[in-house]
């Protein structure tokens, strides 16, 4: 971050602007022991002489943060030896004080909001924000650090895989603890905590460091991300708010990652894939034991996924075989218009229009609970001691087919096929040329795609309990892209938050909701002029975007080449 | 027969809409190459801009036919024509003209961003000073807003034989009319249209032969937009009412239209929008029910880009991918 304060000034004010910075922080400690508010209703509570309500512990570890950075240099750089070196003090002061102040401001602003009127912030809550904005314009004082390189420090093994765990579990509990948030305010202040928590991590090089232990344990990081997202229900104590979501992030996700080897991996981009999650959706309805479908066959559950993933790869073969061979503008509008189809035939499918199957607009109701495995996902029980309810069942089961799409996912990405659709998606004419059989590359995405999406269709029309056509819009297609494109083309993590944002927010901050499609609309904007390639960024298709970074390109040369692992002796460190 | 000829001049005149606004579709694409998602909604913006005339005016009802079609039809023309051209300008120069040497993907995902958002601004803020307060009197475009009738249009009609033309189905015919022939003087006599056309053919060496290709694109989104608005109020008219949603299925029809006309082609629009609309009427008489019609309309895009994606007139094709 480039100040418009000089290096002159910068190097002769270094110690005061330390000393007022680190007062700024002193501050906010102080305040988190003083009220906040002077009613009891708003956030968490911050109405207490000396008992810091949890929200305000989390302004005490930035304040801390702030304070730790400021002073910790100050031992000389003699004895910091090589940490001096790898980590960005100054940089993630200023990093962690301008998060700490807009954590403070949303905090403050919601306590107005949820109060009625600024009068009710009490004293601590302007003494957060007059501490944070002596930090942030003291930190705007310090010369800027160099890029951090802890990525570059060797580290034991046992003390990267100890990282990955420690991560996950502190992820889950934040994760619980946000969900946890009923009030508004007390959600996005915690957020807002959270990003801070990412940036000052980012910015301090931890997370490098992280990103090359995760690379390095590649196996672990799975697995301990998926324990801990098979604990997650047991946080929730019986309760279905959470698990409800939960569950339907999941099924999200999972169709998105299907649209994700679409768009991401091959660079199709298809905008009517909701039809192929009601494809699966309706096919399970038709053949569950609603009262309200008008078939008599009703084969087991598993049957009926293989069932719902056939028949929607099998429109997915129908649309994709005549419609490949068109480019890309073309195909976005044949599969939107697809998608259109798909949506009238199921409405008119009603008896008058056309033959009776999904009863018209008022869909598929009753459809029974799973019962599969000997098992009826409708039963809550008791494990440990904590209420499993019945989301939470469907909860392990979308884990289960997310497992599975992430293991296809990677394997077909490093596989012959993987490659040829990467080649399809960057010069489809080279690939050809190369001996990549296009048509069939494209066909086998596209069929394999609507599979998965069928097969989440399926879980869906049961977790649902109805399924109706008005559920298979174009804005369900283009809030899929959304997941896709916001979280990062092309990579698993990346549509798994994308999916997550775009499917909690709007559950958790209902009082926008008016404006939900409006910031959607802005964010789809806004994400594609500042960063296209999404918050997690594939890194080749990162350069795709930023032809002209020459920096980047290097980067991305070198590590597809051999991961360096060793430490730079030549950079330069600016110091105190 | 009398049947026949009747959903002939419906579809006729449900064409004319069509190709209206499939001709900022193609104009666009031929320039820049990219699907103007938002365009739908632009025609949208353009009805709701004719209806705010008309409610700035003092919502005058029930005027003589002179009046109505000599002063007040033509304001709420040029207000909406006014108030699309603006919105089509600042999304271009917002989400587009950055992304002009991004990946294909991107601008078609903003544009995508920019429909979505203009559909909710217009339903979260038609009729509001945004955020401060309501302007008395002034509809709320959360449901459909029932359009103005203008004496001479919306109750009248012609009896030729055994069919009945409204009003509203000449006008928007004579819409076409006259804008097919402002386009045809504008792209192959001013200054500006041949630019067009130059750029269309060769961006770069339009711009080695002096012309700002800026102004061109900025020119294009323009004609396109005016157009969309004058498809907007004709929209108004024929159906007597006007809503936040119209501009998707309208724009995905017209773009249908300018696929099937061959995108890039002007000419290729207006037959496309003609013939979009004929089959759409027919298809909907002859084959299955009404619920059926936009399934037709579909399916007739699918089967051009299957067989013959250069479109009835041919297409500039480019396959940048």
């Amino acid at each position: 971050m480039n100040t418009v304060i000089p290096d002159r000034i910068k190097i002769a004010y270094r110690y005061p602007a330390r000393a007022v910075g680190a007062a700024g922080a002193l501050l906010m400690l102080v305040s988190i022991f003083l009220p906040w508010a002077y009613g009891t209703a708003a956030l968490d509570d911050m109405s207490y002489y000396g008992a810091p309500s949890p929200l305000q512990l989390c302004f005490g570890v930035l304040a801390l943060t702030v304070l730790a950075l400021l002073t910790i240099p100050l031992v000389g750089k003699q004895r910091l030896g090589k940490w001096a070196k790898v980590l960005a003090w100054n940089t993630t002061a200023k990093t962690a004080s301008i998060t700490a102040l807009i954590t403070a401001a949303i905090a403050v602003t919601s306590v107005a909001v949820e109060l009625g009127g600024l009068l009710n912030v009490e004293i601590g809550g302007w003494l957060v924000i007059f501490g944070g904005v002596a930090a942030v314009a003291s930190t705007l004082f310090l010369p800027d650090s160099p890029e951090p390189s802890l990525d570059e420090v060797k580290s034991p093994k046992w003390l990267q895989i100890l990282a990955i765990v420690v991560l996950m579990a502190v992820a889950l509990f934040a994760a619980a603890f946000a969900l946890g948030q009923v009030d508004a305010g007390a959600f996005l202040t915690f957020g807002s905590f959270l990003v801070a928590v990412v940036m000052v991590l980012r910015q301090f090089g931890v997370f490098g460091w992280l990103g090359m232990a995760a690379a390095a344990n590649n196996r672990v990081l799975v697995i301990s991300a998926f324990v801990v997202a098979f604990l997650f229900p047991f946080t929730q104590n019986g309760s279905n708010a959470n698990m409800s979501i939960a569950a339907q992030v999941l099924i999200f996700a999972a169709t998105a990652l299907g649209l994700n080897i679409v768009v991401g991996l091959v660079g199709l981009l298809d905008l009517g894939y909701i039809a192929f999650l009601g494809a699966g959706a309706f096919t399970a309805a038709v053949l569950s034991e609603s009262a309200y479908s008008h078939f008599n066959f009703h084969p087991p559950f598993i049957v009926t996924v293989l069932i719902s993933g056939l028949v929607a790869s099998l429109l997915g073969l129908i649309i994709g075989a005549p419609t490949l061979r068109v480019s890309g503008d073309y195909l976005a509008i044949v599969t939107l218009a697809f998608g259109e189809i798909f949506r009238i035939t199921m409405n008119n499918l009603d008896g008058n229009d056309g033959p009776d199957i999904t009863n018209g607009s008022n869909g598929i109701p009753d459809i029974p609970d799973l019962n599969a495995f000997g098992f009826n996902f409708g039963q809550p029980h008791v494990i440990l001691g904590i209420d499993i309810g019945r989301f939470a069942n469907y909860y392990w089961l979308m884990l289960l087919v997310i497992a599975l799409i992430i293991v296809v996912f990677t394997n077909l990405n490093h596989s012959r096929i993987g490659r040829g659709w990467v080649a399809i998606r960057e010069d489809e004419l080279a690939a050809e040329a190369m001996g990549v059989n296009t048509f069939a590359l494209k066909l086998l995405a596209f069929a394999g795609g609507a599979f998965l999406a069928g097969v989440a269709g399926a879980v869906k029309a049961h977790h649902d309990v109805s399924v109706t056509p008005d559920q298979f819009i174009f804005l369900e297609s283009a809030f899929l892209l959304a997941a896709v494109v916001l979280g990062g083309m092309g990579t698993v993590m990346g549509v798994l938050i994308g999916a997550t944002i775009l499917k909690l927010l709007p559950e958790k901050l209902r009082f926008f909701s008016d404006y939900r499609l409006l910031l959607f609309g802005l964010l789809m904007v806004v994400m594609m002029r500042f960063r296209p390639e999404g918050i997690v960024a594939d890194e080749r298709r990162q350069l795709e975007f930023h032809a002209e970074d020459e920096e980047l390109a290097e980067e991305v040369e070198e590590e597809l080449i051999t991961h360096k692992a060793h430490l730079n002796p030549e950079r330069e460190v600016f110091e105190l | 027969m009398d049947l026949f000829f009747q959903q002939l001049i419906n579809g006729l005149s449900l064409g004319a809409l069509y190709a209206l606004i499939a001709v900022g579709y193609t104009v666009v694409y031929g320039i820049v190459q990219l699907i103007n998602f938002a365009h739908g909604e632009i025609f949208m913006v353009g009805a709701f801009g004719a209806y705010a005339t008309w409610m700035v005016m003092g919502q005058p009802a029930n005027l003589s036919v002179g009046m109505a079609l000599g002063v007040v039809l033509p304001l709420m023309l040029v207000g909406g024509v006014v108030s699309s051209v603006v919105v089509a300008l600042l999304t271009e120069r917002v989400a587009y003209r950055p992304l002009r040497n991004a990946p294909r993907l991107a601008p078609l995902i903003s544009a995508i961003g920019v429909s979505v958002f203009l559909q909710e601004f217009v339903r979260l803020f038609y009729g509001t000073i945004p955020f401060v307060t309501r302007i008395p009197g002034w509809p709320d475009a959360k449901s459909a807003v029932p359009f103005p009738s203008i004496s001479g249009i919306s109750d009248a009609s012609v009896q030729i034989g055994g069919v009945l033309v409204q009003a509203s189905a000449l006008f928007t015919l004579l819409a076409l009319v006259v804008c097919t022939v402002f386009l045809w003087f504008f792209v192959n006599r001013t200054k500006t249209g041949r630019a067009m056309v130059a750029t269309s053919q060769d961006p770069d060496t339009a711009r080695l032969m002096g012309i700002n290709v800026d102004r061109v694109i900025v020119a294009a989104f323009a004609v396109g937009a005016g157009l969309a608005a004058i498809a907007g109020v004709a929209h108004g008219l024929r159906y007597g009412n006007i809503d936040f949603r119209m501009g998707f299925l309208a724009g995905l029809k017209a773009f249908t239209a300018a696929v099937l006309g061959g995108i890039g082609n002007i000419n290729g629009a207006v037959v496309g929008g003609l013939v979009l609309g004929v089959v759409e009427a027919l298809a909907s008489n002859y084959l299955g029910t009404t619920a059926w019609k936009d399934v037709w309309a579909f399916a007739l895009l699918i089967l051009v880009l299957v067989f013959r994606p250069q479109g009835l007139l041919g297409a500039k094709v480019v396959d940048r991918a």
